[in-house]
């Protein structure tokens, strides 16, 4: 074998049509979505958050479109010419059956078989806590738990799929050294050289009309059978705020959102208005209980939102003020400290500074915008 | 936005009947209720001032108020706070509920105790003279 192509190496080799124009548009657009999704998944701030679902929805778009091609492409765009026995791939692995694959090797076959798998998980875990968590999307009413539970698998699966990346990437740079050529460049012309012996797999011919078909009707059935994300989820944040609440609470400060605390933090919170955050509150008796008993019929257990589920709990135990407790500070991790003090934040408790939603108590990732420099 | 908080309470105000009130009322009421004469000298000293009996964090009605009462203040929280002067703000010290309500928590704040009505009126002459 390596004889073979040291000679062959003397003359121009002929090159062969590995990878169809599809094959490598879905990989260097994946490589581009996924890139997108990670960098704005865990680099940036939640405020990303729409471009890291158009991201990772696209990841999903066009692995389904692969998945379609893997049957309909032609002869290394098929699954049955990368996919191959475990026995096989063991061999492969292990060295005991050499020879050189034209496509997709068989441990190459494994790791596409994977990330197909670990992209669609990443994108229904994804879906399940943008509805379960966010009460947006198409699974808009999941239960919170499901959709907490959904968030932490889709970061574990993330952070896997980057090892898994890395992977696929040693392995293309490790394969290139071991054969002598350049697999990424491939990727790109989509040309090899031939050489004597290799696996050239069955031939076959493609299907692109039939492909583009069934991708079409899967769009078509997508986007008429998911449900819009306009519906009203169950558990949200009650959207008619008390008149006197809002006069009282924002003569100071935004109204924060009875679904922010439970009942039993709202009814210290106002027996001790006296000594509020280290200024005097104080109401008259009648206002004190008109808006306790409307903060505590309103409080964080009626709302399936983020926010009701971490910072309710929250005060008294491991903190005094929302923005002390852990859940808080975990969440504005990446805003830098002197965003807080400057104008025109001027104040953690200034939630309405960057969250144009703070007094409906969704708190959405879509509606965060940190104010620039004052330009003064 | 920090409209939300005083028209609301200005346009309830009047047909809450008898809380509807002027600056000069205030002072000649709260003077009368002291026995003395306002004086917008001592409430310009006492508004300055730096106290230690209140709150820690509210150790002067500047804290939040800022140093000029004809220019907007800025509560703890970062949300404005409309002027205080009558002449910049005209709808300051039209209500009495109002003034008893603010004057009540931030004597506390700040002094750690009720204002005196003679505080009160030297304030409140201070303010209507700017």
């Amino acid at each position: 074998m390596t004889d073979a192509t040291t000679t062959e190496i003397c003359d121009r080799p002929e090159r062969v049509r590995v990878w169809d124009i599809w094959v490598r548009l879905f990989h260097w657009l994946l490589v581009t979505c996924i890139a997108i999704a990670a960098v704005t998944g865990f680099v940036l701030d939640a405020s990303w958050i729409a471009l890291h679902i158009v991201a990772g929805l696209s990841v999903v778009a066009l692995v389904v479109a692969r998945v379609i091609w893997g049957f309909l492409g032609p002869t290394h765009a098929r699954f049955t010419d990368f996919l191959r026995r475990p026995a096989v791939v063991f061999f492969h692995l292990t060295g005991k059956e050499s020879g050189r694959y034209l496509g997709h090797n068989p441990a190459g076959g494994v790791m596409m078989l994977g990330l197909i798998g670990i992209v669609l998980t990443l994108g229904v875990t994804g879906l399940a806590g943008l509805g379960g968590a966010l009460r947006t999307g198409p699974l808009l009413s999941l239960p919170y738990p499901v959709g907490a539970a959904g968030l932490e698998i889709h970061e574990a699966l993330a952070v896997f799929l980057l090892a898994m990346i890395f992977a696929h990437i040693a392995a293309a740079i490790l394969e290139s050294r071991y054969s002598r050529e350049n697999l990424v460049l491939s990727m790109l012309t989509g040309t090899k050289e031939s050489r004597p012996g290799d696996h050239t797999g069955h031939p076959e011919r493609a299907r692109p009309l039939l492909a583009l078909m069934l991708i079409l009707g899967l769009a078509a059935t997508a986007i008429l059978l998911l449900p819009n994300g306009r519906q009203t989820p169950i558990g949200v944040p009650v959207a008619e705020l008390d008149a006197s609440f809002v006069d009282e609470c924002s003569a100071c400060h935004l109204a924060y959102h009875p679904s922010l605390l439970t009942g039993a933090e709202w009814r210290a919170l106002m027996a001790g208005l006296e000594d509020h955050y280290g200024e005097d509150a104080s109401l008259d008796a009648e206002t004190t209980a008109r808006i306790t008993d409307w903060l505590v019929a309103h409080d964080a257990a009626t709302a399936q939102t983020r926010p009701a589920r971490m910072f309710a709990g929250t005060l008294g135990t491991s903190a005094v003020s929302m923005t002390e407790s852990r859940a808080w500070n975990h969440l504005h991790q990446d805003v830098r400290e002197e965003i807080f003090l400057r104008a025109p934040v001027y104040s953690k408790s200034n939630c309405s500074a960057c969250h144009s939603d703070a007094e409906t108590g969704w708190f959405s990732p879509f509606h965060i915008q940190i104010p620039k420099e004052p330009s003064k | 936005m920090k409209y939300l908080l005083i028209l609301p309470l200005c346009l309830l105000a009047p047909p809450l009947a008898a809380q509807s009130t002027t600056p000069a009322d205030l002072i000649a009421n709260y003077a009368a209720e002291a026995g003395v004469a306002a004086s917008a000298e001592r409430g310009q000293a006492l508004f300055t001032a730096s106290h230690t009996g209140g709150k820690p964090d509210t150790p002067s009605c500047t804290t939040c108020h800022g140093a000029d009462p004809r220019a907007g203040g800025l509560a703890r929280t970062g949300k404005p706070i409309e002027p205080l002067a009558p002449s910049a703000n005209p709808e300051r010290l039209t209500d009495l509920k109002f003034v008893e309500k603010w004057f009540g928590r931030n004597c506390n704040s700040v002094l750690g105790r009720d204002c005196t009505s003679a505080e009160k009126a030297d304030v409140i002459a201070w303010l209507a003279s700017l």
